[in-house]
């Protein structure tokens, strides 16, 4: 048997796996005390904040760019939505079994589709992304559908769902952008609670636009590691673009942020000396404005790891921004201070390995991206050279 | 039954004896010993704020934000006045608990199987005609428990009886209303007491109007989108047809 090398990778992914393992252990066998420090002040801490909101949230580029390519015809697009739609995909995937570690009683899971009351913004979202995984896993499926080895059923499958895919991606267009919005519009129904700097009316569309954004930034971040090692050969000139659409979004986005506190009253919560004033500024400073103003630069926009290192700048924020409304902003009016213990942290990077690996080994065996096909090392060549010999 | 019931809690006679709190807990079979805050085996207590003894207890309100939150509709407000919570449809989401406005529910954290805990108003009891069990063990009618009109026709009587009190009942019109009054003769926000009477709309219409707009998004975005996929559609068609012509033109050309 052949002892797999020792990398660190490998090591922090063990890691990850076991404190996750515990920390799932914990949570199911000894409950959400022993596994969280929410109480009844912070009901909602990271599991939501991380798992929930920026779980969906991170997977708009999905929505956005097989919009982009099978609705408005930017086929120039077209070589990286199913590397989107896969990140769209895994981050559902992910924030379903998110789900199961944060409700209390996750084998009623199914009461959402039994017991409906339109009235609640969390039935809405729950059903929006239940059907939503529906659809994703429909535009993820070609992908698997081409590998079926017998060449008739698999042409048959291949015709029908071409046959659904325009509908399916309308339809993916539309529930994404209304449960990207309805995420924010959960914090609509706690004025009161909410501190005033992210508490408006428009947080539903806010919750939008920063969305696609920062989906956006993580579909540049993914296919940048892919292109670094996982052999995938991207035209560059794709991210140079998506780079740019990424700074529209954003200034956009700092501008209705602004007029939304302007209009609201929000401003003069701005420059108040209290915790909440810091966590404001970094995160629109980390998710607009300093990458707005440093995709303005050809350099950086020219220079791939430049770029990467924006767009994670960018992600930052954007999670910044989601902790921020579901955390940050309810421990002064709730009097409490909440910070996550180890075993949501684990169980949380537990889900997100899973994604990155799931990413990783669907590229090198699907056709997800176009790759360059490694020369065989020279060792095991002439290893094999040998058994031939031999035969 | 027709008859709308809630209680009234009076700030300025209630003396911190916490007989409400202990007839409660008998009442759940919890243990019986003083809380500082609501628990899950504390569905009310008296707190002390600025000289005064301010029982909290679950408002009932007349179109309450937990009930609206719910997205299983667990919680809902029962037209004779109590808010109640179905334990079997319940799935922990605990929406309900960032919903309400004056943070009420809690829940059972340590245990595996975990609930909501909430005032229900004694449902059972007042379905059998009796009336709460903290309105019942209070020594000085501090809380009071009636029809609707009736507290509401006490309360007032109270106030004109009294000028020392605060002229103002509290449950009256905020956020929609309450099922759980509140008269005091020190102002309610010094003992603790947040949304105010300016905030009179129901919690639940912030969601809906946000809620409102989907239909109206859904509709409209759904034909621009159609729209737009038609116009690449037939721009790849005519591109194609023109390549063909093109072609076929060269083709005579070479002819």
């Amino acid at each position: 048997m052949k002892i797999p090398k020792i990398t660190i990778w490998r090591v922090i992914t063990l890691v990850i796996f076991v404190a996750g393992a515990y920390a799932t252990y914990l949570r199911f066998f000894h409950g959400l005390h022993a596994s969280t420090n929410l109480s009844d002040q912070m009901p909602w801490g990271m599991w939501v904040g991380f798992g929930t909101l920026c779980g969906v949230g991170l997977s708009a580029g999905a929505f956005a760019l097989s919009g982009a390519v099978y609705l408005l015809g930017m086929e120039r697009y077209r070589p990286i939505v199913r590397a989107a739609v896969l990140i769209g995909f895994l981050g559902y995937v992910s924030v379903m079994f998110g789900y199961m570690y944060e409700i209390g009683l996750p084998w009623r899971f199914w009461h959402i589709l039994v017991y409906w009351n339109h009235a609640s913004m969390l039935f809405d979202v729950a059903l929006c992304v239940m059907t939503y995984t529906t659809v994703l896993t429909l535009e993820f499926c070609p992908a698997l559908i081409e590998k079926i080895p017998w060449q008739k059923p698999r042409e048959l499958v291949l015709h029908w769902h071409h046959r659904v895919t325009v509908g399916v991606v309308m339809a993916g267009v539309l529930l994404s952008s209304m449960h990207q919005s309805f995420l924010g519009g959960l914090f609509l129904i706690s004025p009161g609670k909410l501190y005033p700097l992210w508490y408006t009316h428009n947080i539903h569309a806010l919750f939008f636009l920063s969305a696609i954004a920062a989906g956006l930034a993580m579909t540049i971040i993914a296919l940048y590691l892919s292109m670094r090692s996982l052999d995938a050969r991207i035209d560059y000139g794709i991210l140079r673009e998506l780079g740019r659409v990424v700074s529209l979004l954003l200034i956009v986005y700092v501008f209705f942020r602004g007029l939304d506190l302007v209009s609201h009253g929000g401003a003069r919560y701005l420059f108040l000396p209290v915790r909440e004033t810091g966590f404001f500024w970094l995160e629109v400073m980390l998710l607009a404005v300093i990458p707005f103003v440093l995709l303005q630069f050809n350099k950086v926009l020219n220079t791939p790891m430049y770029l990467y290192w924006t767009c994670c700048m960018v992600v930052a924020g954007f999670v910044i921004n989601r902790l921020n409304v579901c955390i940050t902003g309810f421990e002064r009016s709730m009097n409490v201070f909440y910070t996550p213990k180890w075993s949501e942290i684990s169980s949380t990077l537990l889900l997100v390995a899973g994604c990155v690996i799931a990413f990783r080994y669907a590229v090198l065996y699907l056709d997800i991206l176009p790759r360059v096909v490694r020369v065989m090392k020279p060792t095991r060549w002439l290893a094999n050279r040998g058994i031939a010999a031999q035969a | 039954m027709e008859k709308q019931f809630a209680m009234l809690i009076d700030v300025k006679q209630c003396i911190g004896c916490q007989s409400c709190e202990q007839a409660c807990k008998t009442l759940h079979h919890y243990p019986v010993e003083h809380e500082a805050e609501l628990s899950y085996t504390a569905l009310t207590v008296v707190q002390d704020k600025a000289d005064r003894h301010v029982r909290r207890v679950c408002m009932q309100c007349q179109d309450p934000a937990c009930a609206s939150a719910c997205p299983v509709g667990a919680l809902k407000k029962n037209s004779f006045g109590p808010v109640t919570y179905d334990a079997d449809k319940c799935i922990g989401c605990r929406y309900c608990m960032v919903a309400c406005p004056y943070s009420v529910p809690r829940y059972e954290w340590t245990k595996l199987v975990p609930f909501v805990k909430k005032c229900d108003m004694c449902v059972s009891r007042v379905r059998q005609g009796q009336q709460t069990a903290c309105a019942e063990a209070c020594p000085v009618a501090a809380t009071t428990f009636g029809t609707r009109s009736e507290i509401l026709a006490a309360a007032w009587k109270r106030l004109s009886d009294d000028p020392s009190y605060v002229q103002r009942i509290y449950g009256t019109d905020e956020l929609g209303g309450t099922s759980v009054f509140y008269i005091s003769d020190v102002e309610f926000e010094k003992i603790g007491f947040k949304p105010t009477a300016k905030d009179d709309a129901p919690l639940r219409t912030l969601t809906a109007t946000a809620m409102g707009d989907a239909p109206t998004v859904v509709m409209v975005g759904g034909s621009i989108l159609a729209g737009l996929y038609w116009i690449t559609q037939r721009r790849r068609e005519v591109a194609l047809v023109e390549a063909q012509e093109r072609e076929a033109k060269k083709e005579q050309e070479g002819r």
